[in-house]
């Protein structure tokens, strides 16, 4: 039993975000609950505004103003962070749980150095020389795929591209070999070409050095190359989760097959047919919201789909909430 | 950043010399100089010669090339009102005037860089409203009574400080304090600002998402990236000491170059009026100068242009 505990590395249990606006509160995230083991990726799918990114914001304690964070637990490590104080999640952040961000191009700080902004996590947390820590850091850079690394440390955010940016963040979040790293779209503003690049260089550093991770991402694609599993989020809730084979293989959330339709398929998909698409948009979150919230653009909606929907679980570890029992 | 630093100082040089032909012009524009010289009740006949003697007879353009090649030589003139030559006349003023205005400088950045971050990490809070007050009347009031009120105080009810005069530190405590109030609003506005605008950026959030303590956050991310439109803006406020100065120092009978400035005004002492009009612009180019550095230090991005 404990051994089957340690092997948890992030365990969420009802977390909800509320974002109070000027038409009331805003419900982003709803009791969401999921949990992420040592060595894992998991990946978080879901459209634009479907609670992905301040989720991970929630877990980091990184919310914007206004912004405001509920859960029964949030365990890193067996430790509940929702009752952590500000020091501890400082002592935590950026030395056990590491996060990497959409924008490259903002995320650095223009004023100082690369050298500068990848050794400070590490002398804080390591009590590093800075010696010790620049050897660290072209380490790092030249395992992120930087060349003349010695060199880069000089250079100052600006003189990079916006892949070499995204490069320096990775090793930035690596500095103290996290437990867990959290990257919210990490790809979304690269070009094509540097998109894979990056995608295939932080799986192949989350294998090798055994580090959890959750990814954020719309792309589908980029989730069934390199999940182990997948939680599926829409309006605020997560509506399907399980391993990626058997969520692709056997998608049982009438929203996780539309999804699915809507991504070409080599072979199959016909030259000038058409995708999939899912009709309407989404709901809005400010206020109560009721019952099943896919229930507008469902093509199976019932009457019973008004109240909350259960959540079914299946024995292979594949849960979906919605009335249908089995596959749509 | 030394190729910068030398592109600047050129064209530092060019805007000093373009301003020493306008004041030039300008002055000669303002009166006539052969009559100031020749005073009250003198002859035509004694103006005619006067103006002939001085060479102010000959075309404009030949008297300010003469002028500058003196003012470069070292040779500003003799002061008409005061009878001494007007380099050491300067040469006496300018540092109480320096003194005066960087004490001022540095109270107003002292006072208002950490009320502008406070009020920016504790935006709306009654700690913001509390440095807006503090900001509001500094702006609201005139120096010269602000300066009034610190004489009321200080020197007649508490007996702490020295009403006038420029001769130890204690005569520079009120100058500073009236003159730095007078700057100071305008750089905390500036600071709260900016440290709102960046205290959002995504990079404050990388920073945050280090581990890194609030205060390396906010005065090591933060601040540095604030404080570049500051910079800017000392220069600027340098100009309203300058100019603040003439009235800081009559009132505190503080004998520096604005001082000077408005008696050589009063008894239309034509050479000094140019030297102090030049001197205090090249005081300002300088500064300016010394601002777009500072500029280039904290921000590299300007190092390229």
């Amino acid at each position: 039993m404990s051994s089957l505990q340690n092997d948890v590395i992030l365990a969420v249990d009802g977390l909800s975000v509320d974002i109070a606006t000027q038409r009331g509160t805003l419900h982003a995230v709803r009791d969401i609950s999921f949990e992420v083991k040592r060595g894992e990726t998991l990946c978080l799918v879901g459209e634009s505004g479907c609670g992905k990114s301040m989720t991970s914001l929630a877990i980091m304690d990184l919310l914007p103003k206004g912004a405001t964070r509920r859960a029964r637990r949030l365990a890193f490590a067996g430790e509940d962070l929702s009752r952590a104080g500000a020091r501890r999640i400082n002592a935590l952040r950026g030395d056990r749980m590491a996060m990497i961000f959409q924008e490259p191009m903002t995320a650095l700080n223009p004023a100082y150095t690369i050298g500068n902004q990848l050794v400070e996590a590490y002398r804080l947390h390591r009590k590093a020389s800075e010696a010790e820590a620049r050897e660290r850091a072209v380490h790092l850079l030249g395992k992120v795929g930087i060349a003349s690394a010695g060199e880069r440390l000089g250079q100052y955010p600006h003189q990079l591209s916006g892949g070499l940016r995204q490069r320096v963040m990775i090793a930035m979040a690596l500095m103290c070999g996290p437990d867990l790293l959290i990257a919210d779209e990490p790809t979304t503003a690269l070009d094509v070409t540097i998109q894979a690049q990056i995608l295939r260089l932080l799986a192949d550093l989350q294998r090798e050095l055994g580090i959890a991770m959750v990814l954020i991402t719309h792309d589908l694609g980029v989730v069934a190359r390199i999940a182990d599993r997948v939680a599926v989020m829409y309006a605020g809730q997560i509506v399907e989760e399980g391993p990626t084979a058997a969520l692709f293989g056997n998608p049982r959330h009438p929203y996780t097959r539309g999804l699915i339709d809507c991504i070409p398929v080599p072979g199959r998909t016909q030259p000038g047919g058409k995708l999939g698409v899912i009709p309407g948009v989404v709901p809005s979150l400010v206020g109560d919201v009721r019952g099943c919230s896919f229930r507008d653009r469902c093509a199976f909606a019932r009457e019973a789909c008004a109240a909350a929907p259960p959540v079914h679980r299946a024995p292979d570890g594949q849960s979906w909430r919605c009335i249908l029992e089995n596959a749509a | 950043m030394i190729g910068y630093v030398l592109k600047r100082l050129g064209l530092a040089l060019l805007v000093a010399l373009a301003v020493s032909a306008i004041a030039f012009f300008l002055l000669r524009l303002s009166g006539d100089a052969a009559t100031a010289i020749a005073g009250e009740g003198a002859r035509q006949e004694d103006i005619e010669l006067i103006r002939k003697t001085y060479g102010l007879d000959r075309p404009l353009v030949v008297q300010y090339v003469e002028w500058l090649w003196q003012t470069l030589r070292g040779d500003f003139g003799t002061s008409l009102y005061f009878k001494t030559p007007v380099s050491a006349l300067v040469l006496d003023k300018l540092p109480t005037t320096i003194v005066l205005g960087l004490t001022s400088l540095g109270f107003a950045l002292l006072v208002s860089i950490p009320l502008g971050v406070l009020a920016a990490v504790y935006a709306n809070s009654w700690i913001d409203r509390l440095a807006l007050a503090i900001a509001v009347v500094g702006q609201a009031l005139p120096n010269f009574f602000f300066a009034l009120i610190l004489v009321m105080f200080f020197s007649i009810t508490l007996r702490w400080l020295p009403v006038s005069g420029s001769d130890s530190w204690a005569h520079f405590v009120m100058p500073t304090i009236a003159l730095g109030y007078y700057v100071a609003p305008a750089f905390m506005r500036l600071v709260r600002a900016g440290m709102i605008e960046v205290l959002s950026a995504d990079y404050i959030r990388t920073a945050r998402a280090k581990g890194l303590p609030a205060r390396s956050v906010i005065f090591k991310h933060a601040l540095r990236n604030a404080l570049v439109p500051v910079v800017a803006l000392t220069a600027v406020q340098l100009g309203f000491l300058l100019g603040g100065s003439v009235v800081v120092e009559t009132i505190f009978a503080l004998d520096g170059l604005g001082y000077l400035a408005y008696q050589s005004i009063t008894y239309k002492d034509f050479p000094v009026m140019q030297v102090v009009v030049l001197l205090l612009s090249v005081l300002y180019v300088l500064l300016t100068l010394l601002a777009d550095v500072a500029n280039a230090w904290l921000d590299p991005r300007i190092r390229v242009a």
